[in-house]
Parts: structure tokens; C-alpha cells; sequence
């Protein structure tokens, strides 16, 4: 299938949004050069792929790798300097503690200048023929951001700013140029939050969910036969238990998602001390295997 | 995996003692299970006899089915204890019972404004006011600050012993505890001076950063068509007055976060990602000269079994090869968990008790899950 340019990946917290994000976009940079944007404040997205990106400059990772970190209050910033442009006097005003009230008071300019500027990113890598992989906030924050251009045009009747959130409303509901990866684990409260994410995002703002991705899924190891031999184990019969539950639950939320027409693609669980790049490289395949591919 | 020293272990092993507290807030980053362990402390605490409030920020269905809630009950409900055993304390009448609500930010944050207008039409004014109606909406800080009014007004009861207060995720720690100044400081601020004041006026008392300040916002209203100066005038102007009630109540939650009987407790996750956000909010709170009472790590995985035991089980080769490969993947991430905890001791802040969540296998979906998780919470 073809990808949008634009794949921002979101999900409840702890769900390994991050690190989806960061294999996803190794295994597009084999593909094809790609950006990661990290709009994350911890950079944990960044981190994984082994760059510390710096505010609103892109880090080179490899020849087709860049990773770069997004903050609302550095749109503002580079905003504020459009408007104002004696340096000395943006810079000032900046800091000044009434002019963070005041922004604090303008509901959304921050969120609403990060949109635009992941619109101009998107036009961008569609010119260059590149991908552009945003770590989003999780979902709640992320939908109230991608909303935020909705709520400019109910308040903007007129003007430039209605002009502008008119095209970041057209960016995001154009399949061909961005979609959602929704990630969850097989827990209900993930699952149904990634339900509920896809269907606000579509209902609201038009926006495509290119696929939920079902993450830390063990693979089967005992059939019902072994669990019954096992049962007099205890603590090695509860280990085994578990492993299973976890893939039946994983099996029954993705025959679900398959039913109300939600693509998903299952992740394996990662059985290691740690996460890092051997892991993201297997979760790459993964995804090359299962998105890319299909 | 080999066990370790723990030099600073010992002085922590006291668990938090919730019959001391008239009040435990959990604070911690999203999706480490807040609401849970917050709930689990409620019915612990009702489970040793003390009359409990728990106000929960956003429930998961299950456990709003557990606690008996309904979807927008902002006023504290029973909890039916069934099947608990709840202790009669001091051999009187008086029993543990636990009761639990919703915070509705936007609800409160009327009821506050309703309560300190000076005038109906002050009060319409600012629930009328754009600027209102969506700082009140969604905006982050707000809800924090709203838990924080519902705290003040729930700890008034001397039929309560004990608040158990949920909070909504935050990237920072002090974001909650901080609120009640930041809208106060907003309030009170040469904005309000800035923004109230009518053109020329003032101009002489305001710094060149003022002015163009406003000069930056009348020119965004100019590009936008938004005409947000104009509103956020008459917001700030709206709250005319209402100061007075509000800096009362942020002075008054300040000294009922300070309190010797208030206890902040930072739930957490064993992942490292999150331990390292625990470790900042620790940092966060210290500077800001608040004790951080405990740490309580959600979904720490169970002791596991022995792999000796499975030599001498009496079963098939391949399924004990199974169940090896099995006991080596759990130890793998049972590694992977104390490879973080170990950095949480290390930066353990002194006095504060670090506390153990089981993870159940499955989701607390009833009463007795949560007391089976309030009675296994462990010194850690």
C-alpha cells in the first residue's frame, strides 16, 4: 500500500509510542530518506535512534535518517520573531513573565503554530520524496492538538488565521499526505483508548488511521494440552498462564479491530534487559513485513 | 540475577502510614496506573478503619464499575465494600467506609466563578467570555487547578479522615501543586494591568516589553481577525474583584500541601522511561520544598519461580524446555525492571518510603482486586 508522507504515531502512555516511532522510522530510512520529528519533551523517540536532537534543528542519524525535536514554544518563539523583528526587543519580551501570561490566556497558539509548521514539514518531504514520522504526545494531548486547528476556525471567521487552519485541515484529513498509527497493548484500557482515538480523529478531523499497532505480544508457547500438564507447577503454571493470556487477548482485540475495519499489526513482545537498536531492528522488520509490505 | 546492596534500603522500609494522613495525593506521569493505586490506597485505608474519600480524575470503565461510579458522578458516592472485611475501630460504631467521586473540571471551575462574582452579571460575563469557555474546556493546568478547589472543599468534612486525590497526568510534577499560584500570579499580574488598562492611559508605567507585548497581540489580532485582545481585556477585567476570594483559597491549599498529615506520593511504572520522569518529579518537588512521602511502583513483577523445581517435574522434555525458554523471557524482563528500580533507590530522596505494586497479570477490574492490591503493596 502506499504510505502517507506524514505517519504521526500516538497512543496512551506506556504503551511504547516511542518506541514504535523510532523503529518505524529505521525500517522507512531503508526505504526511503526520513525524517523523525520528536515532539516529545523527553526525546525518548529520539534517544532510541541515538541522536540528542536539538530544538527545531534537524540531527543527522544516518545518510537517510534525520531526527529533529518540535516544541510549541519554539513555533512560538520563531512566531513572536516574524512579528517583532528587532531581536533585542522579541527576545526580551519573550522572557518577560506578562507576555507568558498572555500566551497562557491565547488558548491553542502554541498547539496551532506546531500543526502549521507539521504542515509545512509534510509539503516538504512530499517535494523531496522523503517520510516524516512524528513521536506525538499520547493520545489525549495529541487529540486535543490535532483539534486545536478545528477550534481556531470556529473562533477565526476571517482572516489569515482561518485561512491558514483551512489548510491544516485539509493537510490532515488527505490520506495521501497524513495518517495515524495508533499504538496500544493488550490491555482494555489501551485498546479501548486506541478505539476511541481512531473514531475522534476520523469523526472530528477526517484523519486516517493507517494502522493500530498491537505492541508487546508474546508468541504462543503452550497449547491447552501443555497449560493442563502444567497445572500442578504453580508458579510455573501461573508464568505460563500469563504468557498465553496476553496472545489470546492480543488475538481477540485484532480479530475486533479487523471487524470494525481498523488495519492492526501485532509487535512482539521484546523478552530483553533492555531496549535498544538490535530490538528496533527486529520491530523493523516487523513493520517492514507488516506495513510496508501488505 | 545476582542480589545486590542496598545501602539506603533500610531507612526506607517503613511503609507509608495511612492511618497518620488526612491527606494522599498521587502524582505521576500517564498511563503508570494513578488512578489505580490511588484507589487501592482508598479501600487499604477503609480496610484499617478510616472514613475515606478517593476522588478519581478519569476512570477506566472497569474500574468505575468497580468503585460503583457512574460516568459523571462529581458527588462522592457509597462504595459497597462487599465480601472486605472492614474493621470497627476503637471498639466504637464508627467503621471504615469509603466513598468515591469524579472530578468535573469544567463544573467546579463554574462553581468557583459563581461563587466569588460580585454580580450575576460578572459571573455571565466570564462563563459567557471565549477565552473562558475554553481555558476552561481543555486546557491543561486547569484541571489541576480545579482538583486542587475539590481537594479544599472535600478536606472540609470532619466526618473524613482521609482524602485520597488522583491527579491528572502531567509532564511535570509541580504543574498540580504549582496551580493554584500560576492562575493567581495570571490574575494579579502587570497583564491584568496590561490588558485592562484603556489605551494611553498607563502607557507611561509600562516597560517597552508591555508594549510590545501588546503591540505583538494587536497585531495578531490584525493578521487573525481573532479580536483575543479584546477578550482577554475583558476576562481579566471580569475577575475584577474575585481576587481576594482566590488568593485565599490558593493561600489555604498551599498550607494544606505543606501539612504534617499530607502525604505526596509519586506512582511510577518499573520501565525506565518513567522512572526517569519519577526521578524528575522528585527533583521538581524538592526544589519547590515539598516532601515527597512516598513512591509507590506500579505492576512490579511477582518473585518467580524456581527453575529447579522444573528438573524434577514430572513431565514431557519439550514442555519443560517450554517452560525454561518461558521462565528465562520473564526473568529477562524482570531484569530489565530492576535494572531501573536500582536507579530509583540510588536517588531515593531521604525519609521517603519506596513502595511496591504487584502486577496482577490482568486489570483490577473489582473491589477485592483493589484491596488484593492495597494489601500486597510491599516496602521495596
Amino acid at each position: 500500500m502506499t504510505l502517507p508522507r506524514v505517519l504521526f504515531v500516538t497512543g496512551k502512555g506506556g504503551t511504547g509510542k516511542s518506541t514504535v516511532a523510532a523503529a518505524l522510522a529505521i525500517a522507512l530510512s531503508r526505504r526511503r530518506p526520513t525524517t523523525l520529528a520528536d515532539l516529545d519533551r523527553r526525546r525518548s523517540a529520539a534517544a532510541l535512534v541515538g541522536a540528542s536532537a536539538e530544538n527545531s534543528t534537524a540531527v543527522r542519524v544516518t545518510d537517510s535518517l534525520d531526527v529533529v525535536a518540535l516544541t510549541p514554544r519554539a513555533e512560538l518563539e520563531a512566531f513572536i520573531e516574524r512579528i517583532v523583528p528587532i531581536r533585542a526587543i522579541s527576545r526580551r519580551m519573550l522572557r518577560s513573565r506578562t507576555f507568558g501570561y498572555v500566551t497562557a490566556a491565547l488558548p491553542g497558539l502554541e498547539a496551532f503554530l506546531l500543526l502549521e509548521r507539521l504542515r509545512i514539514m509534510g509539503g516538504d518531504a512530499a517535494l523531496k520524496d522523503r517520510y516524516l514520522v512524528i513521536d506525538a504526545p499520547a493520545s489525549g494531548s495529541a487529540v486535543e492538538l490535532l483539534s486545536v486547528s478545528s477550534g481556531v476556525k470556529g473562533i477565526a471567521p476571517a482572516g489569515t488565521l482561518n485561512r491558514l487552519a483551512d489548510s491544516i485541515g485539509s493537510f490532515l484529513g488527505d490520506a495521501t499526505r497524513f495518517g495515524a498509527i495508533i499504538t496500544m497493548t493488550p490491555e482494555d484500557l489501551a485498546v479501548r483508548e486506541a478505539l476511541e482515538t481512531a473514531a475522534t480523529i476520523r469523526e472530528r478531523l477526517g484523519i486516517v488511521t493507517v494502522a493500530a499497532m498491537m505492541n508487546c505480544v508474546p508468541d504462543l508457547l503452550f497449547d491447552t494440552s501443555e497449560l493442563a500438564a502444567t497445572s500442578p507447577l504453580g508458579g510455573h503454571a501461573r508464568l505460563a498462564v500469563r504468557r498465553n493470556a496476553a496472545h489470546e487477548q492480543a488475538a481477540l482485540v485484532m480479530a475486533q479491530f479487523a471487524d470494525a475495519g481498523l488495519p492492526t499489526i501485532s509487535l512482539p513482545m521484546m523478552f530483553t534487559p533492555a531496549i535498544g537498536p538490535g530490538e528496533l531492528e527486529k520491530l523493523g522488520r516487523v513493520l517492514d513485513a507488516r506495513l510496508l509490505d501488505r | 540475577m545476582k542480589p545486590r546492596e542496598h545501602p539506603k534500603q533500610s531507612a526506607h522500609t517503613k511503609p507509608l502510614d495511612l492511618h497518620a494522613q488526612s491527606l494522599v495525593i498521587c502524582l505521576g506521569p500517564g498511563g503508570v496506573g494513578k488512578t489505580t493505586i490511588s484507589a487501592a490506597l482508598a479501600v487499604r485505608a477503609a480496610m484499617l478503619g478510616c472514613a475515606v474519600d478517593v476522588m478519581t480524575v478519569d476512570p477506566a470503565p472497569r474500574l468505575l464499575d468497580a468503585l460503583g461510579l457512574a460516568p459523571d458522578s462529581s458527588e462522592p458516592v457509597e462504595v459497597q465494600l462487599d465480601g472486605i472485611r472492614v474493621p470497627r475501630r476503637g471498639g466504637a460504631s464508627k467503621r471504615g467506609r469509603l466513598r468515591a467521586l469524579r472530578l468535573d473540571p469544567k463544573r467546579t471551575f463554574d462553581s468557583i466563578v459563581a461563587r466569588y462574582a460580585q454580580s450575576d452579571a460578572a459571573r455571565d460575563a466570564i462563563l459567557e467570555n471565549r477565552i473562558y469557555r475554553s481555558l476552561s474546556g481543555a486546557l491543561a493546568g486547569v484541571a489541576d487547578y480545579m482538583a486542587m478547589e475539590k481537594l479544599l472543599e472535600l478536606s472540609a468534612n470532619p466526618a473524613t479522615d482521609l482524602l485520597v486525590l488522583d491527579t491528572p497526568p502531567a509532564t511535570e510534577a509541580i504543574d498540580f501543586l504549582d496551580a493554584p499560584r500560576r492562575l493567581l500570579e495570571l490574575l494579579n499580574s502587570r497583564a491584568a494591568v496590561l490588558l485592562g488598562a484603556p489605551g494611553g492611559l498607563f502607557r507611561r508605567q509600562l516597560r517597552m516589553v508591555d508594549v510590545a507585548a501588546r503591540a505583538v497581540l494587536a497585531a495578531f489580532d490584525r493578521v487573525t481577525g481573532l479580536n483575543l485582545l479584546s477578550d482577554v481585556r475583558s476576562f481579566v477585567r471580569s475577575f475584577d474583584g474575585m481576587y481576594e476570594g482566590f488568593s485565599a483559597r490558593a493561600a489555604r491549599a498551599q498550607e494544606k500541601l505543606r501539612g504534617q498529615d499530607t502525604a505526596i506520593v509519586i506512582v511510577t511504572t518499573a520501565e525506565s522511561s518513567r522512572i526517569a520522569q519519577a526521578r524528575e518529579f522528585i527533583v521538581a518537588l524538592e526544589h519547590a520544598g515539598l516532601r515527597v512521602a512516598a513512591i509507590v511502583v506500579n505492576r512490579v513483577l511477582a518473585e518467580l519461580p524456581d527453575a529447579a523445581e522444573l528438573s524434577s517435574a514430572p513431565i514431557a522434555p519439550s514442555l519443560k524446555r517450554k517452560l525454561k525458554r518461558n521462565l528465562a523471557d520473564y526473568a529477562a524482563l524482570k531484569a530489565r525492571q530492576e535494572i531501573s528500580l536500582d536507579a530509583l533507590r540510588e536517588s531515593l530522596p531521604a525519609g521517603a518510603a519506596l513502595m511496591f505494586a504487584p502486577d496482577l497479570g490482568r486489570e483490577p477490574r473489582t473491589i477485592a482486586d483493589l484491596a488484593e492490591i492495597g494489601r500486597s503493596l510491599r516496602a521495596g
